[in-house]
């Protein structure tokens, strides 16, 4: 009964307590502030009954918005000290808390302040873009820009377009100039008060003839078709440097499919077969071309050849090898579970056979590599008890009596999500921070070498691969990292990793990546793959719903590394990407739940690869048994000796096998 | 609110009705948050909630605390891109209200009630030892106000009782950091090893966090093997309900310290079981239980006289968080396990001194926080 006196005191106490209120009110509700300028913030006290409280200890902070549910990642344009001087350098509305430290006796009080921050007078307009000189008959984009006196972008600006002479020029609302014929005008542009203008000339289109040209004049969907035309003018004399525009037009053979067929710049592809005719033209006359496209016919049935089973836990990465006894065999990890890895004897695909495993520390070993000589493992350990984490390092001379060599954890305490070894060096990620180089020429004492962290502040890195000595991390928004780590391009080792290039990736969701140079064409590409699980799914609390992945492969090419350019992709609909291989102009990919998929990358890339018809087989592995029954979630895929072998979340690792191609003058017997 | 709580705690209790205790418990490597139920007799999960978003990533749900008004409660999720998330529920609903990203391995956190803002720690248990943060986070509109530099690997955040001070200890820099929760400001810092630490090869006085570029450094060349790290490696600190003193357990040293705020000192230091972890007291101010996460075990103080009067055996061998029913009858233990092995929750009834129940949930069980009595 004490008790309750006392707690019924401590009510009464705490209700007079909050009678005192102090209010805190902004001079206005909304403080606006024009882009780089500063402005001093002022929120006063008041009680209760609308005196001003003086005194009291005011401290200003800007609030960063961030979050994921709703995309809100903003960067911070408003910077506050703690007095309340506020910096404006972008515009955006931005919060501001304000808190009032109390005098003795008085209430804490806060408020949320608004700032809206706005571009200052716009003071220019600078329309930029247009060939010069301008022929007539030709089309040009200008863009146009609008700057505030700070010399702030103005976005969205709305800026009306004016032809002082629409007989030579017209403008449309999207700045497309219309060149008709020759003659001088003016574009007039016009924001608020604000006009510029700028001075065109229309020259008189030399073009007299026009020849449409290409190397061949049928093609397989997929096939990138480039064209080139000869222009002469009324003399027959060839000219060149005359702005060409190509556009295609034609129906595709399969009703329903439209016309399927894109042209960017002099560059065709078409998605469906049918008959295309690609125009070229300039000045008003024009010359065309038709395409017939067929259909690539790639498609090859696959063959299950065997299936090592785990259906007690899900299945994460595998790394297929030639152990050096010469026979093959296979390293699969485990996730969310008990810290094993398996290894299994390959050698025979129809007779998949676990050989041993080791059990670690762990609940999830995402990631397992071979070294090149086939003698070393190492596996990654997350969900470890003493929250150590780490790599494992074992000796797989052996593959059927494996033996663990050492455990090293310096800095890879938060766990290691992926890893790659490379000339006896492991690359391991530190909880997407930065990648740990660590020496493991003597595999029982790895020695740590070096580190790479992105020079950025998201610093946010998920997977490493190395090729000829280029370390390609997947950054997610940062896009891929190459990195010189003993190629010596850049006179990078792996105690000293260069950046070479870095190349950002539509969608800021990149998640793996892998070289590919294409002997055919000489170009060079980065597939950078996707990994997108929808936000739906943090949302929800139900535990049975099952949320689809998303997401796809990005084609860029790098054979200017300086200038990296997006140029294709491979998306499957309604599933998302993982890992993948390439070897020999084939992609092998596991696509979650849309299962191995193996694709023909050969020749030139461009558009939907997908849609072109590129995808050679597909395989869901099917596992009535499975930890999951009968839900495919291939993880990733690995050619080796002519067989695919590809690790399954919910079933362990499987083997198939694409049919060979078959001549089409091939008669095949049957007995 | 908590008022309430507590004074509808203390009739249930005196009238000597049923009653249920409700607690919500964070299970680590499952991306699952359990509600678990104690009847009296029996511990139940009454309900699995699933968090995180990616399917094939463990984003490691590790710190949660029920707000006063128990109308919400929070969960930092440890791994991020690289900054981990703090995520907004609704108790008993459960559903999600809202997120933001905080710092590396956002760990545990408290509300203040006097300031509204909650305080949580930025663990960073990722390696590198470098000075962490305290994000402060407006709960209503779940922005992150500021961040606060603060020692090495940050861990317990817990709030004094008039709420004017938040507290949390480094793992590894060895210090009880005091933050004024009004001015969100560092106002004191109280080294916690007995100078076991050889600063020797580290010159603090040139070192000005603030202004440090970590971009700038080069981790590589430095000899981390000799630096050497905080003895005591404290993990967890509670502020006591009444008596003014504030308790840090010291992992490293199997003690717990008793420390005075208003003189700013240890004034005792008390041999444990292995690795005291996680720390609460009873709201009555006379037990402090201690989860031994060395030994998988819990440990029953008597606050007053010093004294363990019982260290009880945890279902798993990884003990972690401690929870308390506000009438100070039960203490609510999460304990980790290993491996495969399933995390659980102990249920101690501190007048007994036993286990009373036990329930499993999903692996690595480890936040725990005190949701509701009915």
């Amino acid at each position: 009964m004490r008790n309750l006196t006392l707690l019924l005191f401590a009510v009464v106490t705490s209700i007079t307590a909050l009678a005192q209120n102090v209010i805190l009110k902004p001079e206005s509700d909304i403080t606006v502030i024009p882009v780089n300028e500063k402005k001093q913030l002022v929120v006063k006290a008041f009680d209760n009954d609308g005196n001003e409280l003086k005194g009291g200890d005011f401290r200003y902070f800007a609030v960063q918005l961030k979050g994921v549910a709703k995309n809100m990642i903003f960067s911070k344009g408003l910077d506050v000290d703690s007095v309340g001087m506020a910096d404006a350098t972008a515009v955006g509305e931005y919060d501001v808390m304000v808190i009032r430290v109390p005098e003795k006796g008085e209430d804490f009080a806060r408020i949320m302040h608004k700032v809206r921050v706005v571009n200052q007078e716009v003071a220019e307009i600078s329309a930029t873009g247009h060939p010069d000189p301008i022929y007539a008959g030709t089309i040009a984009t200008l863009n146009v820009v609008v700057k505030d006196k700070s010399g702030t972008v103005v976005e969205n600006p709305e800026v009306a377009a004016i032809s002082s002479n629409s007989e030579v020029l017209e403008v449309d609302n999207l700045y497309n100039v219309f060149a008709l014929k020759p003659g001088k005008a003016t574009v007039t542009f016009k924001t608020g008060e604000l006009i510029s203008k700028l001075e065109l000339e229309v020259l008189d289109n030399p073009v007299a003839d026009i020849k449409i040209e290409v190397d061949q004049t049928t093609a397989r969907t997929g096939d990138v078709l480039s064209f080139y035309c000869s222009l002469t003018d009324k003399a027959g004399k060839k000219i060149s440097d005359i702005p060409i525009q190509y556009t295609v037009q034609g129906v595709a053979s399969e009703p329903g499919s439209g016309s399927a067929a894109t042209i960017l710049g002099n560059r065709f592809v078409a998605e469906k077969a049918g008959t295309y005719v690609v125009t070229a033209s300039t000045g008003g006359i024009s010359s065309s071309k038709a395409i017939k496209v067929v259909d690539r016919g790639i498609a090859r049935e696959v063959n299950l050849k065997g299936h090592g089973s785990v259906s007690d836990q899900h299945t994460s990465d595998l790394w297929v090898w030639e152990g050096i006894d010469g026979k093959d065999y296979a390293v699969t990890g485990t996730w969310g579970s008990n810290g094993k890895a398996y290894f299994w004897d390959v050698t025979d695909p129809t007779s998949i056979t676990k050989i041993d495993s080791v059990q670690v520390d762990a609940r999830t070993v995402n990631d397992v590599k071979i070294s090149e000589d086939g003698r070393t493992c190492v596996i990654s350990r997350e969900g470890a008890s003493n929250r150590k984490n780490g790599i494992i390092i074992i000796d797989v001379s052996n593959p059927r009596d494996v033996k663990i060599l050492a455990e090293y954890t310096d800095r890879l305490t938060g766990g290691v999500h992926n890893l790659f070894i490379y000339k006896n060096h492991v690359y391991a990620l530190s909880n997407s921070e930065r990648y740990e180089i660590i020496n493991i020429e003597n595999p029982k004492k790895p020695k740590r070498v070096g580190q790479f962290v992105l020079e950025n502040s998201a610093k946010s890195i998920h997977d490493v691969w190395i090729v000829d000595g280029i370390a390609y991390s997947s950054n997610w928004a940062d896009g891929v990292a190459m990195v010189d780590v003993g190629n010596g391009v850049a006179g990078g080792t792996p105690e000293k990793p260069v950046e070479i290039a870095r190349a950002h990736i539509f969608g800021d969701a990149n998640h793996a990546a892998f070289p590919y140079h294409s002997k055919e064409t000489g170009k060079k590409y980065i597939i950078a793959g996707d990994e997108i699980f929808p936000l739906a799914a943090m949302e929800s609390t139900n535990f049975e719903e099952v949320f689809i992945p998303a997401g796809y492969l990005h084609f860029i090419d790098i054979t200017d590394p300086e200038n990296p350019m997006e140029v294709a992709r491979y998306e499957v609909p309604e599933a998302g990407s993982h890992n993948y291989w390439v070897e020999d102009d084939m992609l092998y990919i596991g696509y979650y739940n849309g299962g191995l998929r193996v694709v023909d990358i050969s020749g030139d890339l461009m558009g939907d690869l997908y849609k072109q018809g590129r995808e050679i087989a597909s395989y869901k592995p099917y596992d009535p048994k499975g930890f999951v029954p009968n839900s495919p979630f291939v993880w990733g895929a690995q050619p080796h000796k002519g067989h695919i072998f590809f690790s399954d979340f919910n079933s362990g690792l499987w083997s198939v096998q694409v049919e060979p191609i078959v001549p089409q003058d091939t008669k095949i017997e049957t007995r | 609110m908590r008022l309430i709580i507590l004074i509808t705690a203390v009739l249930i209790s005196n009238l000597g009705l049923a009653q249920n205790y409700y607690v919500y418990v964070t299970a680590e490597s499952e991306d699952e948050v359990a509600l678990i139920k104690f009847d009296g007799k029996t511990a139940t999960a009454d309900k699995t909630i699933r968090v995180g978003y990616k399917s094939v990533e463990i984003e490691g749900p590790h710190g949660i605390t029920v707000a006063p008004d128990g109308e919400h409660w929070y969960l930092s999720m440890a791994h991020g891109n690289p900054n981990g998330l703090i995520y907004k529920f609704k108790t008993g609903t459960d559903e999600v209200v809202a997120t933001t990203e905080l710092g590396l391995f956002p760990a545990s956190m408290q509300i203040s009630e006097l300031t509204g803002f909650l305080f949580c720690v930025n663990f960073n248990l990722h390696g590198e030892m470098v000075p962490s943060t305290v994000s402060v986070v407006e709960p209503n509109t779940m922005q992150e106000i500021t961040k606060i530099p603060v020692g090495t690997m940050p861990h317990g955040s817990r709030i004094s009782p008039d709420g004017k001070f938040q507290y949390s200890v480094g793992m590894m820099s060895g210090d009880l950091v005091e933050i004024n929760a009004m001015s969100l400001e560092v106002s004191r810092v109280l080294p916690l090893d007995e100078m076991e630490m050889d600063h020797s090869k580290m010159n603090h006085g040139e070192m000005n966090h603030d202004e440090m570029d970590r971009s700038k450094m080069n981790h590589g060349n430095m000899d981390h093997g000799a630096m050497k790290h905080s003895k005591t490696k404290p993990t967890w600190v509670q502020p006591h309900p009444t008596n003014g003193n504030i308790y840090v357990a010291g992992n490293g040293t199997d003690e717990i310290l008793e420390i005075s705020s208003s003189e700013w000192k240890v004034l005792r230091r008390w041999s444990t079981g292995k690795k005291p972890y996680n720390l609460d007291i009873t709201p009555d101010g006379k037990k402090l239980i201690v989860s031994y996460k060395g030994e998988g075990a819990t440990g029953i103080w008597d606050i007053k006289k010093g004294v363990e009067l019982k260290k009880i055996s945890n279902s798993r061998l990884v003990s972690h968080g401690v929870a308390i029913s506000p009438d100070s009858k039960y203490a609510f233990i999460s304990a980790e396990g290993k491996g495969g092995e399933p995390g659980s929750v102990d249920v101690i009834d501190l007048k007994r001194l036993e286990k009373v129940a036990s329930v499993n949930i999903g692996k690595q069980a480890g936040g725990i926080a005190f949701w509701k009595m009915d």
